[in-house]
Formats: C-alpha cells, structure tokens, sequence
C-alpha cells in the first residue's frame, strides 16, 4: 500500500492501477465478508490535507473528499446552509463509522442506499474529479450509473464536491425509514430542497434514495410551484411513490418501498419547509420529526 | 434477609472485561499453532455421493484434514441423530462435511476449496404440517434406529400434552370461544463473541480451551465421540463473551481435538459472524401456535385447547423436551380447569434448534399473552382485570396439577403497572403480559479454602456467561464467614480444577452452585469457629464470625482475626472444604396427564413475572418504539440487586429484538439473514427507560438463602406486553412474530 503525501503521488498511483483508500468502510469491510477482494494495490489518501477541507467560497462551499461524515455533523454552515446533508450524515453507521467514513468515498461507492446522495442531489453538488490527465466537475446525479457503478474514469479521483450557495428561503431535510437507531442503513429515504416566496414553493427539488439502481431525482413536480407548502404534500408523497421503483429484498418488499418512499418525500418536505421558515428542526430529522418517536 | 445485599460490590470479572486486560479464546496463541476451516454442506439436504479430501490433504501448509472416516463412529444428542461430521446425508446448510488444519487461515481455505464433495439434492422438509403428512420426506431415514425414551414418530422428534379435566365438556360450558392462530419465525442468540476453540494435546491428554456455556457437558460430548476416559480431557473456559443460550450443549471441541492430534500440534478455531449464525445446532425454533379458549361471561376461564408444531431442525440437540415446555408457556400460569395441548417437535432441514435463553417461552408466551388480550376484549373486560381474576395466586393449582406455594405473581402485575407511564397521545399505547419460568435443580460442586494469609478462593465448576451469577458466589461465602467479597478470589471454568456443574444453562447457576458456596462456607465456618474456639476458649457454637474477626458471642472485644486463624490452620488442619447442591425435593402433581413427560412439567421454585410496557407507533411506516418497560419479577431472594437489575434490562432488550426485529428469513432452507446488518439486534441507542421492581418472597426449596433464577424470566414476557401495545394502536392483533414494521403496515393497510 502506497501511502500518498501529495495528491499528484496519489494521483500517479491511481494511474498506475491503484485504488484509492481512506476510511476503508466499505472496502475492508466488502473484503471482510467475502463480497470483493482488497485491490491488488491500494493509495491511502486520509492524510492529504487538500483534501480534508471545508471551505466557503463565494458560490458555495467546498468539501474536500476525506472530510468524515462526523465532520458534516458537527459543521456549523453545513448545518445551517445545507442541513439535509447534516442529517444523512448523522445517520450514517455508528460514531465509529462516522469517524472514519469519508463523503467522497460514500459517493464513490455509488450504493442506491447511500444516506448522503439523495441530499448531494437537491443541493445541486457538483463532484470534482481528478486524474493526471485532468480536472473535472459532473453534476453528482450524472456520477452513478448503477448500483456501486460510477461514470469516473479508473484513474480519476474524487477530490472535492461543491455545491452552490442556496437561493434565499431555502433549505432542506433528509429523512430515511430505518428499523433501529443505530448501524442501520436506509430501507428507503427522501431528501428534499425547498425555497419559499410570499407563503408558497417557488423551488423544488426531490431525490429518492433505495428504490432504484442509484439515486434518483423526482420528475414531475411543478405542479408545486406557486402552492402554499401545505397544498403540496399530498403531491409530493403521490409524485415520489410513482416514480420509485424498488426490489424486494431482505430489508422490505418493493410495494412498501414504493410507498414508504412517498412519506418520507412528503416528511422531508415538511421538514425542509419548516426549515425554510426559520424553524428550528435538529439535526437529524429523523430524531426530531422522523421516524417512530 | 441476607446481609450481602446492602454492601457494594465490583464484580470480580469487570475490570479485565472492561479494560481490556480479559483474555478471551481469539486472544491465545500457542507455539506451532495451526488454524482449523470446515467444510459445510451448503445444501440442505442430499446424499453425498462423492467426498474426497486427497488434494486437499497434498496442499503444503496443511497438517490435517478429517472427515467421519477419521473419527469414531458415535451418534450424539439427546435423540442421538448425529455424527460429528456429515454421515452419507446432510441434513442442512450449515452441517460440517469435512475439517482442515493448515499452517495459517488462507492455506486452511484453499484445502476447503479443494475438497471434492459431490451429491444428489433430496427433497427438503422446510414446512411443518406437511412434515407430518403420511406422504413427507424423512429427514431421518433411520429414525427408529435411534434410542432413545421420547415419544416419537417419523419426522415427529417429539411429542408431548397436556391434559386436565374434561375438555369437552369444559369448552361446551364455555359462553363464549376465542380461537387463535400464530406463527414465528425463527430467531438466534447472536453473542458478541464469536466462538473460538483451541485444542492442544500433551501426550494422551489433551487440553481444550473454548468458548462455551457448559464446560463439562462440552467435556462429555469430546469423551463420548471421540471415545476417552473423562480424565484425559480437560475444558478451561477463558472469559466468555456472551452466550445467551447459543453455547450450550456440545459443539465443535471434538473437531478440534481430533484435528490438533491428526495435525500433531495445537489448533484453533475462530468462527466467522456467518458461521455463528448458521453452524451452531442453537437456534430459537421457529413455530405454529394454534390456542382456543372457552370463556364464562364473567370472564373465568373454563377451558383451553392447543396445537403446537415446534421446528426441531436437522438434528436434536438439546431440544427434545421443547414440546413439553412450549406446552407448558401455552397453558401459562392461569387457572384452567379443562385442557388439552399437544406440542409436536417436527424434524426439517433447516438448522437445529436448541436452547436460546428461555427455550420456546418468548414465542409461545407473546401468543398466549395476545390471545389473552383477546379473551379480555371478548367479556369487555380490562386486560389488567382479567389476569388478576385468572392468574395462579399462592395456593392456587395450575395445569399441571401443582399447586404452588407463596409465590409473587398478581403482585407482579401489581407493581409492573403501577410503574407504567400514561400514553402522552393516541399514537401511544400500554400493553403488559405475564409470564412463568421454572428453575432446573441439578448437581453442582464448590471447593473453598482459605490460605495462611487468610485470603480464600472458590474453586467452582461453574460458568459465568455474563449474568454475574458466578461473580455472586464471593458475596455468598464471604456473608457466612463474615468476610469481605473481595477476599476470595475464583478460579473456574476449568474442568479439571473444580467439582462438575451443568453450566450456565437453565438460569441454574445460583440456584444449584449458590447453594454449593453456601454449603461449602458453612463448612469452612465450622472449621474457622473450633479454631477460634481453641484459641478463645470458648464453645465453638458460640463463635461469631464479623468483621473478619472470630469472638464469642456477648464478649464482642474479646477477638481473634481470621488472618491470624488462617496462619494457626496453615501449621495444622488445612481450612478446606467442598459443598454440593442438595437434590429439591420432588414437586407432587395430581389430577394431570402428560403425555411425553420429559421432567418439566412440575416446577421447583417457579419463576413469574410481569413486564408492562409503553409503546409509540408510527402509523405511516408501521414502525414501533417501544419508549419505557415496567417489570417486576418474582425470583425470591435477591442477593446481588445490581447483577440482577441488569439481567431483567439485558432480558429486556434480547425481548424487544425478539418483538420488533429478530427473525430469520429462509429460501429453500437456508438462511438469508445470517449477518448483523440484516439480522436486526436492537441497539443501545434503541433502548426505552427499563424500571424493575422485585417482589421477593420467601420461598423455601429454592437457592441459596431462598433465591430463584433470573437469567431467562426477563426474556419471557416482553414480547408479549409489546404486542397488546401494538394490537390496541393498530385495532388488530399481530399474527406473526417477529412483528416488523412492514407486517405492522400490511396488517394496517
């Protein structure tokens, strides 16, 4: 294992063949229960101080891609400016998991369950990619092709995700239907983003997480636009229901997928329109409005 | 009362658990040790055609590979039903075809990898009335080559009832009939600890180090199937990280043996968390549960009928008797003139199922105890109500024809609800549910001796799983010998050190080796009181021992200190001494027929209990919290209030898992579940506010100093009050356990 002290070593390796590591969440424990071996060569990149940073910058705020999702939690502008965020990456594992758990690997990883895409995806993120070839940044809706498949190049590294500086009377919540508080993973979840203007929705934005081979953006709702926020609720749930399309599997069958996907768009929806007008809901939702009690 | 229960207390094994200075079977290392695989049948049932292990055996780097060939031909059991390894048939998943030694765990899996095992699949039993159909697949071909005095029948492993009155004429007096079905799904122990083992031989004798419940029936098992005297085997446990049932009885400490010979050097086993779930023959059995009761308007209870289909699983381990005891939690501790259960244990392919704290009382009690709730809504009657008017009180008869003593049973619900919140809304709601559990007497030895520095040691056969019970036996010896608990120091888990002990199974721990310390401290105290009477001269009846001092009664300044009567004994009559658990006397029942009495259906010093709980559902998703527990707990005396209070809150948890998340989920008789992220323990961030009370009585028959057992009663009730919390939040009764949120939602829907 190469243990990268810049970016352009790792970057090198990478395009020698080697697979980048930081928390090693998924890919020990992939490796540990037989679902795929460690690469062959591995980077470290949890020491690389480019990357680990959280900077606000005029359009938005950059987050480097070995900032932990305990990070997230804790961040003051992420939990004021982009909270839905905030409230994926509390839910993420346990306080183990959060401390070592980075948000480029959680993207990268491109699971459909992932907690921290659905909110990357109404906030309008932007994933920077970069390789000795180059620099890029994709919309995070455009990095997952399907289940654990992403469109970056084999020898690209997620370096950062930005994501622009919200309209005013905006914000956003995520919330996931999950069977116990600790070490769970998403049975399905909603994030939604929301800005208010004179009492009704003037902007919209949806994104479903474990009902379809990746993270998926709700279509559809302009029907919302100019309603005062309780008028959309009903939409809202009827809108995500139609739109996923689940599996049945271990954790639930995809008739209660479907709908279980509808309240929790209609429940971060109310979340993020509470939000957008001044109230305060902590991080995460699921605690203060969420799930169960 | 016994004094030992105001004076505060540091188990013993705390620090080095919480530290991290214990040492557990994973932490050992023994010079030119090998690392054992096995090989699993995957398959849950066909007939091996082909099984050769000669590649695997050539691979460098591996000292041994055995298959039955290599070890005698024993079955074991209690239906002896099976091999050590894989005989002709596997009979499911998760059964040892084949073990490898090799020099480290990659080598040991590439000699798995290249074992040649071949077979034609056979028709797989997986759905218990069909089992019993004429026309069904035998999973035991040769069922009736086996000996053995239960009563059985083709897939039938065992079949036992209950019978009381006339039940035909006590259903016909019956106003009103309530009939109930239900069904639940499987569940494991799941310890934090996977099981290890590491066996070494030094000439004929071999040394066994492993992580189990019951050290010496561990002992029998690698005497009886590999066929050595009892002396030539000696089972050390080192601390144990958790049981809860799924190591008891006998497991792999054979395999292991048997490698570490055929390899000629020491060897050892590390589960994987997908191995502890699949191979262990434990696994709570799954059930049908059919219950119909006849009703007076008044609400007494007139009659009762049954049907019970119980999943043994492949083979039988320990559960021969689970037919009579889930009979026993389907009649529950009520007044029932008229009865008749049947309880069947059906032979699948599925895992075995085996002792899993409180073997078949959660299941059969969540049904019973919703049906109850059932029975109160039929006469319109509050379900509080309708216990207090049908539970047993003292003096009252049961079932079974026992008619029991003092016992704290309607207190039990008394105390558990008075402490029960109010629901803060409509989404909120209480539930309670009562429950039984027996204690199981058994033969259990204690050496004690006290050393010339007058610090003693108690040298038990007894195994601490984690209930402290073990960690309790200081208190006892040290309140007779007026003495500190942290005089004494244990030395257990070691079959070759301390007299034999059942093992931490049947919550007999203190009931059985308690009295044993008590019994061998009063022996020591005999010894210390001459001594002291020598030196005092004075009669040795009255002697005092307090403080750590020996005086005579009425002259409290006139003293000698056990310290300086330690050193006196070290130059003369060493202070040593043995206790042994006294056989209880038998309990009389009368009026009752059971059918396939295997022992359980009269109960020493029973155990009941009461567990109310406050529940929070959201209707939306159909999931459940479960936001405060209030139990209280009939198990006599309580000598160590903190292990105690800790056992009701550990039953508690495993309750709620059992209610809310635990369950396996099967596709052609394997299981698809078997790991932590998809088999959902709760968590402690899951926990509600757990309040328990105990309602201690005098109980004479019982433990030490009238003491019952507590390491299984708190995992009998929960369920149960949950799921009357759930049926009055959802208007229906729960029909299947575990009781999910996506079942809640259908049910709902």
């Amino acid at each position: 294992m190469i243990i990268a002290e810049t970016l352009e070593q790792a970057l090198e390796a990478l395009a020698a063949g080697a697979r980048p590591i930081a928390g090693g969440s998924d890919l020990v424990v992939a490796h540990r229960s037989g679902k795929a071996p460690l690469p062959a060569q591995l980077v470290a990149i949890d020491r690389l101080e480019e990357l680990s940073s959280i900077e606000q910058g005029e359009d938005g705020v950059r987050i480097g891609a070995v900032v932990n999702h305990a990070r997230l939690v804790t961040h003051p502008l992420i939990i004021d400016t982009y909270p839905s965020l905030a409230d994926a990456a509390a839910l993420v594992g346990s306080p183990a998991t959060r401390n070592v758990g980075t948000i480029g690997g959680n993207v990268m990883n491109g699971s459909p369950a992932m907690d921290t895409g659905a909110p990357l995806v109404v906030l309008g993120a932007k994933v920077a990619l970069q390789s000795t070839n180059g620099y890029r940044e994709i919309d995070v809706a455009d990095l997952w092709t399907g289940p654990g498949v992403t469109s970056a190049e084999p020898d690209e590294l997620c370096v950062a995700l930005s994501i622009p500086t919200p309209q005013a009377s905006t914000s956003s919540a995520y919330v996931r239907l999950e069977y116990r508080r600790a070490m769970e993973i998403a049975v399905v979840g909603a994030a939604c983003s929301v800005t208010l203007s004179e009492g009704v929705v003037s902007a919209i934005n949806i994104a479903l997480t474990a009902v379809a081979p990746t993270i998926v953006a709700v279509d559809g709702l302009e029907g919302a636009i100019g309603q005062p926020p309780q008028d959309v609720e009903a939409l809202v749930q009827s809108v995500a229901s139609e739109q996923a399309s689940p599996i049945s599997d271990l954790r639930a069958g995809a008739e209660y997928r479907r709908q279980m996907v509808g309240v929790m768009a209609k429940r971060s929806f109310a979340a993020a329109v509470a939000r957008a007008q001044g109230e305060a809901i902590a991080v995460p939702v699921n605690r203060s409005i969420g799930i169960g009690a | 009362m016994v004094q030992t229960q105001d004076r505060p207390f540091i188990r013993a094994d705390g620090p080095d658990k919480v530290t991290g200075s214990g040492r557990y079977v994973a932490d050992l290392s023994l010079t030119g040790m090998a690392t054992a695989k096995f090989k699993y049948a995957e398959v849950p049932h066909a007939r091996i055609t082909k099984l050769d292990v000669t590649a695997a055996r050539d691979l460098p780097g591996v000292f041994a590979v055995l298959t039955q060939a290599d070890v005698p031909d024993v079955r074991f059991g209690a239906i002896p039903d099976r091999t050590l390894f894989a005989h002709d048939i596997v009979r499911f998943e998760g059964e040892v075809v084949a073990a490898v030694a090799a020099v480290d765990a990659e080598t040991a899996q590439q000699a798995v990898d290249a074992i040649v095992f071949e077979y034609e699949p056979l028709p797989i039993v997986d759905d218990l009335e069909a089992a019993l159909a004429d026309d069904s697949p035998l999973v035991h071909e040769a069922w009736e080559d086996y000996e053995t005095g239960v009563v059985r029948d083709r897939n039938l492993a065992s079949f036992s009832s209950i019978a009381r009155g006339d039940i035909e004429a006590g259903m016909e007096s019956a106003d009103i009939v309530i009939s109930s079905r239900f069904e639940t799904d499987a569940s494991h122990a799941v310890p934090i600890e996977p099981r290890g083992i590491v066996a070494q031989w030094e000439g004929d004798k071999v040394t066994i180090w492993t992580s189990t419940q019951v050290p010496f029936q561990a002992r029998g098992g690698v005497c009886e199937t590999l066929q050595l005297p009892t002396n030539r085997v000696r089972v050390i446990v080192p601390h144990l990280g958790g049981g809860f049932g799924g190591k008891c009885g006998f497991h792999f400490e054979a395999h292991i043996a048997a490698l570490a010979r055929a390899a000629g050097r020491p060897v050892k086993l590390i589960f994987s968390r997908k191995e502890e779930f699949l191979a262990p023959d434990r696994r709570r059995e799954g059930m049908v549960i059919e219950v119909e009761t006849g009703l007076r308007s008044d609400g007494t209870i007139v009659g009762r009928r049954g049907r019970l289909l119980l999943d043994n699983g492949a083979y039988t381990a320990d559960a021969d008797f689970f037919s009579q005891l889930a009979a026993m939690h389907l009649a529950g501790p009520y007044k029932i003139p008229n009865v008749l259960i049947e309880s069947s244990l059906i032979y699948t392919n599925r895992q075995p199922s085996g002792s899993v704290r409180a073997p078949t009382a959660p299941q059969a009690c969540w049904a019973v105890e919703s049906h109850t709730d059932e029975l109160a809504a039929a006469v319109d009657m509050d379900p509080i109500e309708f216990r207090r008017l049908n539970a047993i009180d003292s003096g009252d008869v049961g079932v079974v024809g026992q008619t029991y003593g003092e016992i704290g049973l309607q207190q039990c619900i008394e105390k558990a609800v008075e402490e029960i919140g109010e629901p803060a809304g409509d989404d909120e709601a209480i539930g309670l549910a009562i429950g039984w559990w027996p204690s199981f007497p058994g033969p259990s030895g204690v050496y004690v001796k006290i050393d010339d520095d007058g610090t003693g040691q108690i040298i038990t056969g007894a195994q601490e799983c984690g209930t402290g019970a073990v960690m309790t036996l200081p208190m006892i010896v040290a309140d007779e010998l007026g003495m500190e608990p942290s005089d004494f120091q244990l030395v257990y888990q070691d079959t070759s050190a301390a007299p034999y002990d059942t093992g931490a199974t049947g919550s007999q721990t203190l009931l059985n080796n308690g009295r044993a310390a008590l019994g061998a401290a009063v022996e020591i105290g005999r010894q210390l009181r001459e001594l002291a009477a020598q030196h005092l001269e004075a009669a040795a009846e009255d002697i005092v021992l307090e403080n750590g001092t020996a005086s005579v009664v009425g002259s409290p300044a006139v003293t000698v200190s056990i310290v300086e009567l330690a050193e006196m004994a070290a130059d003369e009559n060493l202070l040593l001494s043995h206790g042994s658990s006294e056989p209880l006397p038998e309990v009389p029942l009368e009026g009752a027929t059971c059918v396939g009495d295997l022992g359980v259906a009269a109960w020493s010093a029973p155990q009941f209990s009461c567990h109310a709980v406050r529940v929070k559902l959201d209707r939306e998703t159909g999931v459940a919290r479960v936001l405060e527990v209030s139990t209280a707990h009939d198990s006599g005396t309580i000598i160590n209030p903190i292990g105690a209070t800790g056992q009701v809150e550990g039953g508690v948890m495993m309750g709620i898992g059992q209610a809310l998340s635990e369950g396996t989920v099967y596709g052609e008789a394997r299981q698809l579940n078997a790991g932590l992220l998809e088999y959902k323990l709760q968590t402690s961030a899951d926990a509600p506010v757990i309040k328990t009370q105990f309602i201690q009585i005098d109980t004479p028959n019982a433990g030490p100093h009238g003491a019952k057992g507590l390491a299984e009663a708190p995992n009998v009730t929960t369920a149960g009050a949950i799921a009357n919390a759930l049926a009055k939040l959802t208007g229906t009764t729960l029909r299947r356990l575990p009781m999910t949120p996506e079942r809640i939602w259908e049910e709902t829907q």
